[in-house]
């Protein structure tokens, strides 16, 4: 082991990291308002709504990642649409989130007891409010543990973006093992920022399940 | 692109324009649509113009290149001595000739770094100028690529465990696991010799470098095949752990940069340039800080061997 190697290197791994956090969570926000827009056309009254919403997750959940990526930097390329390298990145990984956070929050909204809507409706609620003070606060407390989960995953499958030529943690770490002959410290290093980054997402998500007061964070 | 097509198609309507002019010349007796297309003909026919501008826009990169006053290029910072991310900072062989090419050409480089199968795809999908990973030349990629004159030695040669006995000249590797990098040259050239060897070579393929140079000091293979040149400096930077197997096992061949067929003239400048460093001594004393010594490179591009 050589601890000197990562030292020599410990501000282009905190760039590095800077940059897998700025694409991820860009990913993050951008991906939960798509998911909650494909979620709501899953969940409407209208049949070709559902459809396309379900089109829509099955395209991006079953198609990888990596393959999306490329498509959207290279393919569109082709025909003269040249999306920038970090737009690629963060449209990709919002695109693809998107698909898997409406499911979850789908799931949410179902385990929801159906009688609460129907309360809400004998209580005279409006269909606006039964949504904004009845359905969403409670699917958003149950959607919480597997949103961050969600997230977590997301912000590991972002080293991928490095196909487009963004410098993030994963690559970083590589062009550092290359550099030094040294692998083992190298990706040392970046697991660490990695588990670092990670850590402060799930106490993130400790800290919102106690705002919403999810039970088993009590 | 769109502008391409554009000045494409008057050149072909020139080519049946010009058939059917034939054909009214026959027939000695001049319509009025044949008159029409007699002077659509003609006008075409001033058809340098058109055939110059085509080539003008499909080679326009050097131009482009000029009015920007940058030469984007990319290759992947995982391939020391040619290209090194120290501590972000980009170094080696290819960042001191790419930046000694463009002051030559009065502009700048600016470096984009991919991994190695993003880079001619992203060359193809026209996201940068010029690659300047170092490409080794072959009969295959010819058909694809632009290449420029050589700016390295790629010789294939082997690497072993510096304490290993077993492995003296490259035929030793007979019977033993050979590690190498996805889809380069050198590691169809250590097939083609493995081959020929008396027992069969157990071959991995590794997606970098890296890895490959990881297995061997963990003991995985027994050798591992890349350039000359990149297993000089691997085995010079970890002399306890690695040393080179003498001598080259490959054919004699050589790393180019690459550009797109259409780019001519901007290939054209590239090697200008080049031959000029090489005959004014800077890639001499480039090769020297690099390499530890200096070796001749042919002035054009070479006929592949492989």
């Amino acid at each position: 082991m050589k601890p000197e190697v990562i030292l020599h290197s410990f501000s282009y791994l905190t760039r590095a990291a800077a940059t897998t956090v700025a694409v991820s969570f860009a990913g993050i926000i951008f991906g939960f308002a798509i998911g909650a827009l494909v979620c709501a056309a899953r969940v409407s009254r209208r049949p070709w709504l559902r459809r396309a919403g379900a089109v829509y997750i099955s395209v991006f959940r079953g198609v990888p990642l990596l393959v999306q990526l490329l498509f959207i930097y290279y393919f569109l390329a082709e025909y003269g649409l040249d999306v920038p390298a970090i737009v690629a990145a963060v449209g990709a990984l919002a695109l693809s989130s998107a698909a898997y956070q409406a499911e979850i929050l789908r799931g949410a909204l179902n385990a929801v007891p159906h009688g609460q809507g129907e309360a809400a409706t004998a209580l005279g609620f409006s269909g606006l409010d039964i949504w904004r003070r009845v359905l969403l606060p409670q699917a958003l407390r149950i959607s919480t543990p597997p949103l961050i989960s969600e997230f977590i995953l997301l912000l590991k499958a972002s080293s991928l973006v490095s196909v487009v030529g963004i410098a993030e943690l994963t690559r970083v770490s590589m062009n550092i093992a290359s550099e030094t002959y040294r692998p083992l410290e190298a990706y040392l290093a970046g697991g660490l920022f990695y588990l670092a980054i990670n850590l402060c997402l799930a106490a993130l998500g400790a800290l919102a399940e106690r705002r919403l007061g999810t039970p088993s964070a009590r | 692109m769109a502008a391409e097509f554009a000045a494409r198609s008057p050149v072909q309507t020139g080519k049946t324009m010009g058939a059917r002019q034939m054909k009214t010349f026959d027939k000695l007796a001049w319509t009025r649509r044949e008159a029409l297309e007699r002077g659509l003909a003609a006008f075409a026919a001033s058809g340098a113009v058109f055939g110059f501008t085509r080539a003008a826009l499909a080679d326009d990169t050097l131009a482009e290149v000029k009015k920007r006053g940058v030469l984007s290029t990319a290759t992947e910072m995982q391939f020391p001595p040619f290209d090194i991310s120290d501590n972000g900072t980009y170094k080696g062989v290819d960042r001191e000739l790419i930046d000694a090419v463009a002051k030559e050409m009065g502009v700048k480089a600016s470096y984009l770094d991919l991994p190695w199968t993003s880079v001619l795809p992203g060359l193809e999908a026209k996201k940068f100028d010029l690659c300047i990973a170092p490409v080794t030349i072959t009969k295959e990629r010819m058909k694809h690529y632009a290449f420029t004159v050589p700016i390295a030695d790629a010789t294939a040669a082997l690497m072993k465990r510096a304490n290993d006995k077993s492995i003296m000249k490259p035929e030793d590797i007979a019977g033993k696991a050979v590690g190498g990098q996805k889809g380069t040259s050198q590691l169809a050239q250590l097939k083609a010799f493995a081959a020929k060897l008396p027992k069969p070579v157990e071959i991995k393929e590794y997606v970098d470098n890296n890895q490959a140079s990881a297995d061997l000091a963990a003991g995985r293979i027994d050798a591992t095949v890349n350039s000359l040149p990149n297993l000089a400096y691997a085995a010079n930077q970890r002399s306890d752990t690695f040393a080179v197997v003498l001598p080259p096992f490959g054919e004699p061949t050589y790393f180019s940069w690459v550009g797109r067929l259409e780019d001519k003239s901007l290939i054209d400048a590239i090697n200008a340039a080049i031959v000029k460093l090489d005959e004014d001594g800077t890639m001499a004393s480039i090769q020297k800080e690099w390499f530890g010594q200096a070796v001749a490179l042919p002035k054009t591009v070479p006929e592949p061997t492989i």
